[in-house]
């Protein structure tokens, strides 16, 4: 195969390549054709929600309760939760995906083209947090015993001086105002109202009843109770039996006592994702009030009976986007992974819950969004108009310039440029039967229709080049050859810089900078192709001999012909 | 041949007195952030045919209490909302009440973000420009090791980093300058803006650097440095021009015919690009000169 064949088979791919994408990216030229037609309209551009409409949710995943070891399979389970809800909704191609940022965990959802936006809103938020909680003693730092005892027996030295003085005569009311540690009667002299017998310790009360003592009487020794030490005065009693009440006063000394070990309600792992399903059921036959029952899945069946079985005789709490609904004590384990949550329900507001479960139930709270984008359909629907007249008008009148300032290289220029045009295209298309579907949104507009001045720009260079080499008297082939080989690397590290710029704006990943960063990227790229093998096939083919004499075709004036013709490599 | 590089000095005085003008505009005046950096929402409702005044809104939204609100009409019949409070509940009662005294108000767009995420697009920001910055002087450097002479390698890194700064500096001071006096606020797209024309002014001065560099190889002995760097702007000037020309046709289209949420977008780009253009041509070559002048003379 000789220069020239293998040059006309080059520039016949090249056509080809041109024919493909151009039916590709607009599968209206053969609409007469329906076979034809169908088949090239297959691939579809995918619309980002800027310019279908739709709405960009950003939820923060609540994660303090969870283990960090199981926080990605609980993001994942939230993920999975919220799509099978979404799915019940019906919305064409939800986008639901999780980030981490920091040390925080979102959930993206991302739903294109839909009609409702607040319905849908409304229905992600009102999915339940479904979780279980047991109890846990946590314990306290011990005060060291000798510590204890010797601040109790200052404490009970105290309150023996007071004693000695109450029972000395000075005035009781005085006394407990000043030197009383109870904050409820302190201030009225250490006095409490009539009160039922039974209702303070019976050490207390039995100083009033038991000891004989009488009214306005105080009782001769320190009376010692979990509180502390008290000095009892009887003041007044009445009523007989059990509805006998009483009237008292007293000075109370505390003592400090260890501290007792904390009961705190806690995760215990078992939440929204094990449930397999949830139904109405009633307690007892005949009875109105619903319950709910809840089936889990093969690990919320274990975990429900490691649960159960480590807190019989406790308390295990279900809990509802954070609150109890019931709170039962376990008799025994359960190992069938059946759980009931009764609660004051009505009939229809079982129902609703159950139905609320079974659409999906959460396995950790997300509240509200902290970040929403939604765009109504009609702006979208003009944001893209507009975009592509934008586009459109752009592209001709780059054409325009071209042709008056580069003629007969501008016209392959301008073929170039619209292979470029239909190649972008054609590979948004194609790249939804890819896994890395490109979206194109209204900043990625933005970028193609910049791209197609920077893709110019590679063509611009080479023909300057071109340009000058026909000036410095080489014939026009090689003129091509050289201008190509010059320009080559201007291009190749000029166009490095944007695509390093391209990169780091993908890697902030925030949508209207990646939509913008991702088509720049592939612009670059691909102008440089169209440049380089395309551009330069066309020029190679069609450029030759017969323009020797016609070189105002291309814009070169002057011809230098003393500089020779090639001893300046 | 243009003697580009004899006109070094205004060249210098201008860009010196925009940049300070600038750097002035941003320290005085800073720049008017949108809901990406503030946290807040923003709304876009459109009403039918008769566009109520902005007062008569705000007053019934009075009883809402919305923390700085402020309206702007755009076209088509749409207000744009804008307020600090950035929760569901408080967007559905706006909604809600302007649906009781505008029954035909639509909301278009409702964005809001709150401030753990404004923090975080803040600070991304911030370093994704750092990142870029260092990125493309890592990358210059590396594309210019073979040269050494007259100039090291560094002084061209050096020189497309200041013109870099330069252009990044007066798009960022012309839109202290909107933001001051029109209300035009920056969000998230003007920085992908700005690291565009970080690209695409070091993009057009590699080209002009490139071509010195070439003929720096293949120069007789005769010529100065600054006779070659002239010269090498001459080659590449036609090229420049045109190439930024039809990049700015482009941003034009967009910016004129594209629609109101790429608007300030396409500017930011548009004066970044002019400015690119510009320091390329006027700037960076000249610092190579001028470093070089500063290396001879001490030497």
């Amino acid at each position: 195969m000789n220069v020239r064949q293998k040059l006309r088979l080059k520039f016949g791919a090249v056509i080809i390549l041109a024919i493909l994408a151009g039916l590709i990216s607009y599968p209206q030229a053969v609409s007469k054709i329906p076979k034809l037609y169908d088949f090239f309209n297959k691939p579809k551009i995918n619309l980002g929600l800027d310019l279908q409409g739709g709405i960009h949710l950003e939820y923060k995943a609540d994660l303090s309760q969870v283990d960090p070891a199981k926080q990605k399979e609980a993001m994942q389970a939230m993920q999975d939760a919220v799509e099978r809800k979404i799915n019940a909704f019906g919305v064409a191609e939800p986008v639901i995906y999780t980030t981490k940022s920091g040390d925080e965990q979102r959930l993206i959802v991302e739903l294109a083209g839909i009609r409702d936006i607040n319905e849908a809103k409304k229905r992600i938020g009102e999915m339940p947090f479904l979780e279980f909680k047991e109890e846990k003693e946590t314990a306290v730092e011990k005060i060291p015993e000798d510590i204890l005892n010797k601040t109790n027996e200052t404490a009970k030295n105290k309150a023996q001086d007071l004693l000695k003085k109450a029972l000395a005569g000075e005035d009781f009311a005085k006394l407990a105002k000043e030197n009383s540690e109870d904050p409820g009667s302190k201030d009225k002299g250490g006095e409490y109202d009539f009160v039922k017998k039974g209702m303070f310790v019976p050490e207390y009360e039995a100083v009033i009843f038991d000891k004989g003592l009488k009214d306005g009487e105080i009782y001769k020794e320190l009376v010692e109770t979990q509180f502390g030490w008290h000095i009892i005065k009887r003041i007044e009693v009445k009523g007989e039996g059990e509805n006998q009440e009483f009237k008292s006063a007293h000075i109370l000394i505390t003592k400090k006592v260890q501290p007792e070990p904390k009961v705190e309600v806690v995760a215990t792992g078992l939440t929204g994702k094990n449930l397999k399903s949830a139904s109405v059921g009633f307690q007892n036959q005949g009875l109105t009030e619903p319950v709910i029952d809840l089936e889990f899945d093969e690990e919320g069946t274990k975990l429900f009976a490691e649960i159960t079985k480590r807190n019989i005789g406790k308390r295990v709490a279900i809990l509802i986007d954070g609150e109890i609904i019931t709170n039962p004590t376990v008799n025994s384990e359960i190992p069938n992974g059946k759980a009931q949550i009764t609660g004051s329900y009505t009939t229809q507001e079982a129902n609703d819950l159950v139905k609320r479960l079974n659409e999906g139930a959460l396995p950790v709270p997300i509240g509200n969004p902290i970040n929403q984008q939604s765009v109504e359909a009609s702006l979208g629907k003009i944001s893209l108009e507009k975009s592509l007249k934008a586009g459109i008008i752009g592209m001709v009148l780059v054409i325009i310039f071209m042709l008056l300032f580069y003629r007969f290289l501008g016209l392959v220029a301008s073929f170039s440029l619209l292979i470029y045009s239909a190649l972008m295209i054609s590979i948004f298309k194609l790249s939804g039967f890819s896994p890395w579907q490109i979206t194109l949104t209204l900043p990625g507009i933005a970028g193609f229709v910049l791209s197609i001045g920077m893709a110019v720009d590679a063509n611009i260079l080479i023909f300057e080049r071109t340009k000058e080499e026909i000036k410095k008297g080489r014939d026009i082939l090689s003129a091509i050859e050289e201008g190509f080989k010059r320009a080559w690397t201007s291009i190749r590290d000029g166009n490095m810089s944007s695509i390093i710029t391209a990169f780091i704006l993908i890697e902030m990943g925030t949508g209207f900078v990646k939509g913008f960063a991702v088509t720049l990227i592939i612009g670059v790229i691909v102008s440089m192709f169209t440049a380089v093998v395309i551009t330069r096939t066309i020029l190679r083919f069609v450029m030759g001999k017969w323009l020797e004499n016609k070189l105002w075709l291309i814009g070169v004036k002057t011809r230098n012909k003393e500089q020779g013709t090639r001893n300046n490599i | 041949m243009i003697n580009i590089i004899s006109k070094t000095k205004y060249a210098y005085i201008f860009s010196i007195m925009l940049t300070v003008l600038s750097v002035v505009s941003l320290f005085v005046w800073g720049l008017k952030l949108g809901i990406d950096f503030t946290g807040g929402t923003l709304m876009e409702v459109q009403f039918e045919n008769n566009l109520p005044s902005n007062s008569e809104v705000e007053e019934n939204l009075k009883n809402l209490n919305l923390k700085s609100l402020s309206l702007q009409a755009t076209g088509n019949n749409t207000i744009l909302f804008r307020y600090v409070p950035e929760d569901d509940k408080t967007n559905q009662e706006v909604l809600k009440t302007l649906k009781e005294k505008y029954p035909q108000s639509k909301d278009l767009r409702t964005d809001y973000a709150n401030s753990t995420i404004s923090k975080e697009l803040k600070s991304k920001s911030l370093w994704s420009i750092f990142w870029a910055v260092a990125g493309i002087m890592a990358y210059i450097a590396w594309a210019f090791r073979k040269v050494s002479r007259p100039v090291p390698s560094w002084k061209y890194g050096m020189g497309a980093i200041i013109a870099l700064v330069h252009d990044i500096l007066i798009t960022a001071g012309v839109f202290s300058v909107l933001g001051h006096f029109y209300g035009i606020e920056i969000g998230i797209p003007f920085v992908a803006a700005l690291l565009t024309i970080l690209g695409f002014s070091v993009h057009d001065t590699i080209v002009v650097y490139d071509r010195t560099r070439e003929n720096l190889l293949r120069s007789s002995s005769k010529e100065t440095f600054s006779e070659v760097v002239n010269r090498s702007l001459n080659e590449t000037l036609v090229r420049s021009i045109n190439t930024s020309l039809t990049v700015i046709i482009t941003l034009l289209a967009i910016y004129i015919f594209g629609g109101e949420s790429i608007k300030y977008f396409s500017l930011a780009l548009l004066v970044g690009v002019t400015f690119g253009t510009y320091s390329s041509i006027f700037i960076a070559s000249a610092l190579l000169v001028t470093s070089y002048k500063l290396q001879t003379k001490s030497r």
